[in-house]
């Protein structure tokens, strides 16, 4: 019957000669492990595209809810934890193998004649791998992925002459909004897969068509190997390796969260991700008019190594040693970006935006306010208000101003837009420190006395009064969110101290309220990134595929063992 | 993975073709199983458990007693990682100060919202024209169960009312 089948579609589709063509090669020197890479490179992006798609069906482009939607993907839809970490930490390891792929073919001298245009594809690959880094980070829509977005935006927008029109084009506009993280996601899940699934073809045909180079020493080569089963099944081990490799990942250091983008916080210091911090760390090398030299002469030269390699490089000889020369330039070459990356990891960021320095409006801007209501008697909200309210009005910010509730005495009144944000625990640590700290305590706890009010001290926050504790993150967040957007008056005949208004005044930004409610759930043990839905615990589920890939691995073993004692 | 019997067999053998094959058909299986059914899952979503919230709906004195009056009011709501307050709708008949009932708007039959028709003193639902009794019961047509009736409590005179839904077409109620 599936004979039959096989003929009914071989006489109308050429099925053997596509199964020739992916699967029967010959190996000089046969399968090798260090041959995996590049199929370790389509693995990876194989697995990229399918969590990439997973993603999709969840996350939204949108400015006000790409954050929010990525948040409910990871707590609240079960393995969706599982989905964002594999395509997150696969984004990297996806450019770590590309590297270690590229070195392997440069090692072997696979790229020499008539290989030119495999690695010319390959290298076209290799860019297009680093444009879907370029433009997946921004669509966190996080702070982190927001800086790092208008930052590189920006770098680009400094090249002479093609400059404004490039960033233009990148960013839709004039600003860092909608129509850029529309842009970006286009290009990332629509552009750049199309290039690359072209790019894909171009290389795997020209590489098939003069198959694996193989040892560079002549009597290495005999005998060979077919590729398959023999590589395909160590590209399997491989495989499988990365695939745990991943998941362990996702498990055990899943992505942080740095809070919802906020374009009002220039507290924040970005930094490009690590892929691009030779790039980000050699602009600084460079001031003012030659600054192009950073932006487009360093990444100019590094092309045309790349691209004119096989061609200045004409000397058939593929043995490492006896390619010193070339070797050298590459070992320079290696040297010095991850020496300028390390030095770029370890700079703090752009000196332009030290917090202090440039101050924050919405982040400093309370502070007084709050010291001399512990003096005396707390400022009422107008306070901050208008120190703020400028700044925000022709912001974004102004999104969020629909669902504001104003309730003057409260405490009472309802949760507003932070209480469904997941902030960032750690950014919140330090708006803490600023805004709360001075009257709740460090750490939130206090001594600080508050005459005429019915406790006779400020509340303690760590651990908080228990009618406003939940073990659930977002009912926890719930209920401080109305004390810190409204304020709110303690019960006692005259209390000296009130808690002031943070949110209705946008004294602080609805993102930097979540922020803060995250730190102050974390003073409580309580995790505002709490996967609510996990489908499966993600210990478990690595517990799970350890024992269940031992399981099989062990009984592939046995069989194995059994067919050759039957064939002794 | 197993002692080294390489020795005995030729590296080109059917034998060992065919097991490298199953190894690869075996571990490119497991790979795309141990990711795939979470990645199936996940589109499944959550059953959801929702969180009782009872809204204020009106007053209590201010209701007429000579029949269904339909009440709005606005609740924050949740669609996914969307929320935004919605004006949401009630049925109320007041029987005394302390005494009301409270329907949900929605046929039970196929989620169409019902009106009350003063002329017959029915509630009526212009999509499959069942009609309900006063007290919600089906009177004609295709609707499978009574009126939804929602929780409703009375505190100091205000009345609030928990808004939930129920699947229609359903002989039973059952919440979704």
């Amino acid at each position: 019957m599936l004979a039959r089948i096989r003929e009914w579609i071989e006489t109308r589709w050429p099925l053997s000669p596509l199964v020739r063509l992916a699967i029967e090669e010959e190996i000089p020197g046969g399968a090798k492990f260090a041959y995996s890479l590049g199929s370790a490179v389509l693995i990876v992006f194989a697995l990229q595209a399918v969590s990439g798609i997973m993603q999709l069906f969840f996350y939204v482009p949108t400015t006000d809810h790409a954050y929010n939607s990525l948040s409910y993907l990871r707590t609240r839809v079960p393995f969706g934890w599982l989905i964002h970490g594999l395509h997150y930490w696969g984004a990297q390891l996806m450019i770590i193998l590309v590297l270690l792929h590229i070195a392997r073919v440069f090692l072997w001298g696979a790229y020499k004649k008539p290989r030119e245009l495999t690695w010319l594809a390959g290298f076209a690959l290799f860019l297009i791998t680093m444009g879907f880094s370029f433009t997946g980070g921004p669509l966190h829509w996080d702070q982190r992925g927001y800086w790092v977005g208008e930052v590189s935006t920006s770098i680009a927008g400094t090249v002479p002459i093609a400059g404004d029109f490039t960033k233009r084009l990148l960013r839709g506009g004039e600003e860092m909004g909608q129509l850029a993280l529309s842009r970006l996601f286009t290009v990332h899940t629509a552009v750049l897969p199309a290039v690359l699934l072209i790019l894909f073809g171009i290389h795997i045909t020209a590489m098939r068509r003069f198959g694996s180079v193989g040892p560079w020493v002549e009597e290495k080569r005999k005998p060979g190997g077919p590729f398959w089963p023999d590589q395909v099944f160590k590209d399997a081990i491989t495989g499988t390796t990365v695939s745990l490799l991943l998941i362990a990942l996702a498990v055990f250091l899943p992505p942080g969260y740095s809070g919802m983008a906020d374009p009002l916080d220039v507290s924040y210091i970005p930094k490009p991700e690590w892929n691009f911090l030779f790039l980000y760390q050699s602009l600084k090398y460079f001031p003012g008019h030659l600054e192009p030299v950073g932006t487009v002469g360093i990444p100019t030269v590094l092309a045309l190594f790349f691209i004119l390699l096989p061609f200045l490089d004409r000397n058939p000889e593929r043995n490492p040693l006896k390619r010193p020369f070339v070797m050298l330039c590459a070992v320079v070459l290696a040297v010095v970006v991850v020496a300028v990356s390390v030095v770029g990891y370890m700079s703090p960021g752009f000196a332009r935006a030290p917090a202090e320095a440039v101050g924050s409006s919405s982040t400093t801007g309370l502070a007084p306010a709050v010291v001399i209501g512990n003096a005396m008697m707390a400022r009422s909200s107008e306070a901050a208000g208008p120190l703020s309210g400028d700044a925000v009005s022709a912001s974004p910010q102004s999104t969020f101003s629909n669902l504001r509730h104003s309730s003057p005495e409260s405490g009472q009144g309802e949760p507003g837009l932070a209480a469904h944000i997941v902030g960032s625990a750690e950014r919140g640590a330090e708006l803490f420190r600023k805004n709360c700290s001075p009257c709740h305590g460090p750490e939130g706890v206090t001594k600080v006395p508050n005459q005429g009010s019915a406790e006779g001290k400020v509340p303690d926050l760590n651990p908080i009064d228990r009618e406003l504790f939940s073990t659930d993150a977002q009912t926890f967040a719930e209920k401080i969110d109305p004390f810190i957007q409204h304020g709110s008056v303690p019960p006692g005949s005259h209390p000296a101290i009130r808690m002031p208004v943070f949110g209705d005044n946008n004294a602080l930004t609805q993102q930097e309220i979540a922020n803060l409610e995250a730190h102050i759930l974390h003073l409580n043990g309580v995790d505002r990134a709490q996967i609510v839905e996990p489908g499966m615990r993600p210990r478990s589920f690595f517990l799970l595929a350890v024992v269940v890939y031992a399981v099989i691995i062990l009984i592939l073993g046995g069989l194995w063992n059994k067919r050759s004692r039957l064939k002794e | 993975m197993n002692e080294p019997r390489h020795e005995a067999i030729d590296p080109a053998s059917p034998e060992r073709r065919g097991f490298l094959v199953l190894v690869i058909g075996v571990l490119a299986s497991l790979n795309a199983l141990i990711m795939g059914i979470p990645f199936v899952r996940s589109l499944f979503g959550a059953a959801r458990q929702r969180k009782a919230k009872w809204s204020k709906v009106g007053e209590v004195n201010s209701l007429p007693e000579n029949g269904p009056v339909e009440l709005k009011f606005r609740l924050l709501t949740e669609d996914a990682y969307h929320y935004e307050e919605a004006l949401y709708s009630v049925w109320v008949i007041k029987y005394a100060t302390d005494k009301v009932t409270v329907f949900s708007p929605i046929c039970p039959h196929l989620g169409c919202h019902f009106i009350w028709d003063p002329k017959i003193s029915r509630f009526a639902c212009p999509c499959h024209a069942s009609v309900y009794s006063i007290d919600g019961k089906v009177l004609y047509g295709p609707a499978p169960r009574s009126l939804d009736t929602l929780p409703a409590k009375i505190e100091n005179g205000t009345l609030y009312v928990q808004w939930e839904r129920f699947k229609p077409g359903t002989p039973e109620k059952i919440t979704v």
